[in-house]
């Protein structure tokens, strides 16, 4: 990759230059709190694209985002900090949760073990444009063949993200994520999109039941953990229809603080997990495996190598 | 009869409507006297619309999927089996006028029918089994079609089309909902999710 250093001024350079990994991250995540956009969003993974409209409000600490797609099923999706509410039209189902993991950060930044900089470096790669917007563009280089790198485009003011790329170990881009058209501080109504949210009328509400545990509580270990791999959370999670007898699903939730890895856990069922397998769709890969009485499936953003790493640590407590 | 491969060949130009004259004629004419050519003709325009639909090939025919599992369970137990080896279901061809729209291997999503069903073969290994595990949507399409045992889903992959199932799809939401813990969430990763998490999960 080259170094093209020349492309701002000695100034810009200088500040550009010394940011370190964790300066670069936090500047993205603040520009996400403080901005009000509209844009049109642009994901292509796998051979597939989708794309979305959205509009994002910040109001002091409050975050508030709605997304309409506009490819595939109909759907409207709101959050407010945490809570996420999606719609969809064509079921007449609204689902209500709350997402954890969007209030993890900056933790992940400030934990003194498994920091992100101790597993990715970052190289300034000069500057591009991308929604009408001049961006920096910075690269998140994995130390070890065991994660993806990211090409981050981030918005030269503030810092907001305007362009994400997920690249294998050989540099080759799995997924990529840009907004293809974006207005920034643009006139979004927090009470407005509040509003929206709240209109469930008419609509059937789902709450996913999730059960909050351990890993080890449900009797399994990882008898070597994975390198800068630390487990988050870890829920049971019930089929959405006719749950088998026995155990629920256990999802068990490891990050490395860019890329996140889930193992699920089932009882294996001589119906339904016939072979082990592999699968590769975009950035996330899965792996299946049987052990013993149960059927294990890893799934995350990371090369193929470290899911089976995952995969064979794994087994029952003694 | 003209050997297997090239019938398949013929009927893949055919759906494509890159075909004209003695060609499409020698088509027409494999599609009424050739079982293989009919089914090719199905199976052709089943992974299009799959590929081209964000509902993948839930409302596809169960007669076909049917059909589709009796090979996959073939291949896995003879290897390479001829198509033709295959006792047909009898079945008109579609009539042409009924798939217009863009070809089914434009772009990206070019590739061979023949080789088509090898690497459907080769994906079978990740199939799952998913009966019992439907999502509501898809139970009243399972109740026409009892001996409908996995729920089969062709998407666009990299490597081509691949078969998932139910079950994956809500591994993958499940995925994507609570393991999205990274930095890189905040400012865009719930974004790539919402956006992308649709099409995949349309059926719940």
């Amino acid at each position: 990759m080259g170094h093209v250093a020349a492309q701002t001024s000695p100034a810009a350079a200088s500040t550009v230059e010394s940011r370190s990994i964790n300066d670069w991250l936090m500047r993205m995540h603040e520009a996400s709190r403080k901005r009000s956009y509209i844009g049109t969003f642009v994901v292509s993974s796998g051979g597939a694209m989708s794309s979305a409209k959205i509009w994002h409000v910040c109001e002091g600490d409050q975050q508030m985002e709605r997304v309409e797609t506009l490819t595939g099923a109909p759907r409207s999706i709101f959050r407010h900090n945490d809570q996420v509410v999606t719609f969809m039209p064509d079921h007449k189902v609204v689902r209500t949760e709350k997402r954890e993991s969007l209030g993890m950060f900056p933790q992940l930044l400030q934990s003194t073990d498994g920091r992100i900089a101790d597993y990715y470096k970052v190289k300034q790669e000069g500057t591009d444009r991308v929604a009408g917007v001049e961006a920096d563009v910075v690269l998140l280089v994995p130390k070890d063949s065991m994660r993806f790198g990211y090409r981050v485009w981030t918005e030269q003011k503030k810092g907001l993200v305007v362009k994400l790329q997920t690249l294998d170990t050989d540099g080759k881009v799995l997924e990529q994520a840009a907004f293809s058209e974006l207005q920034l501080d643009a006139p979004v109504k927090m009470d407005k999109l509040l509003q929206m949210m709240g209109k469930v009328e008419g609509y059937r509400v789902e709450k996913p039941v999730l059960v909050k545990t351990s890993a080890s509580a449900e009797g399994w270990v990882l008898k070597a953990p994975v390198a800068g791999f630390k487990p988050m959370s870890c829920y049971k999670r019930p089929v959405t229809a006719n749950p088998g007898p026995g155990e629920e699903p256990l999802q068990w939730i490891f990050s490395d603080g860019l890329a996140s890895v889930s193992i699920f856990v089932e009882p294996f069922d001589r119906q339904r997990h016939e072979r082990e397998s592999s699968l590769s769709m975009g950035a996330t890969q899965t792996i299946t495996r049987q052990l013993d009485a149960y059927w294990v499936t890893v799934m995350g953003e990371v090369p193929m190598a470290t899911l089976k790493l995952f995969a064979n640590g794994l087994e029952r407590k003694k | 009869m003209k050997p297997s491969m090239q019938t398949s060949e013929l009927i893949s130009a055919l759906a494509d409507g890159q075909l004209g004259g003695e060609d499409f004629a020698a088509a027409l004419h494999a599609s009424r006297h050739d079982d293989s050519a009919v089914q090719c003709w199905d199976t052709y325009h089943l992974i299009g619309d799959a590929l081209r639909s964000p509902h993948g090939a839930r409302g596809a025919d169960p007669v076909f999927l049917n059909r589709l599992n009796r090979r996959l369970a073939q291949e896995a137990a003879h290897g390479s089996a001829p198509l033709s080896a295959q006792p047909a279901v009898q079945e008109p061809p579609a009539p042409l006028t009924s798939h217009p729209g863009q070809a089914a291997n434009d772009g990206e999503f070019r590739w061979k029918l023949v080789a088509g069903f090898a690497s459907i073969a080769a994906v079978s290994a990740i199939a799952w089994n998913a009966a019992g595990l439907l999502a509501p949507a898809a139970a009243p399409q399972l109740a026409q079609a009892p001996a409908l045992q996995q729920q089969v889903v062709v998407v666009a992959s990299p490597q081509g089309p691949v078969v998932r199932d139910a079950r994956l799809e809500e591994l993958l939401a499940a995925h994507k909902q609570l393991g999205g813990t990274s930095a890189l969430q905040e400012p865009s990763g719930f974004l790539r999710n919402a956006t992308f998490e649709t099409p995949r999960n349309a059926g719940r």
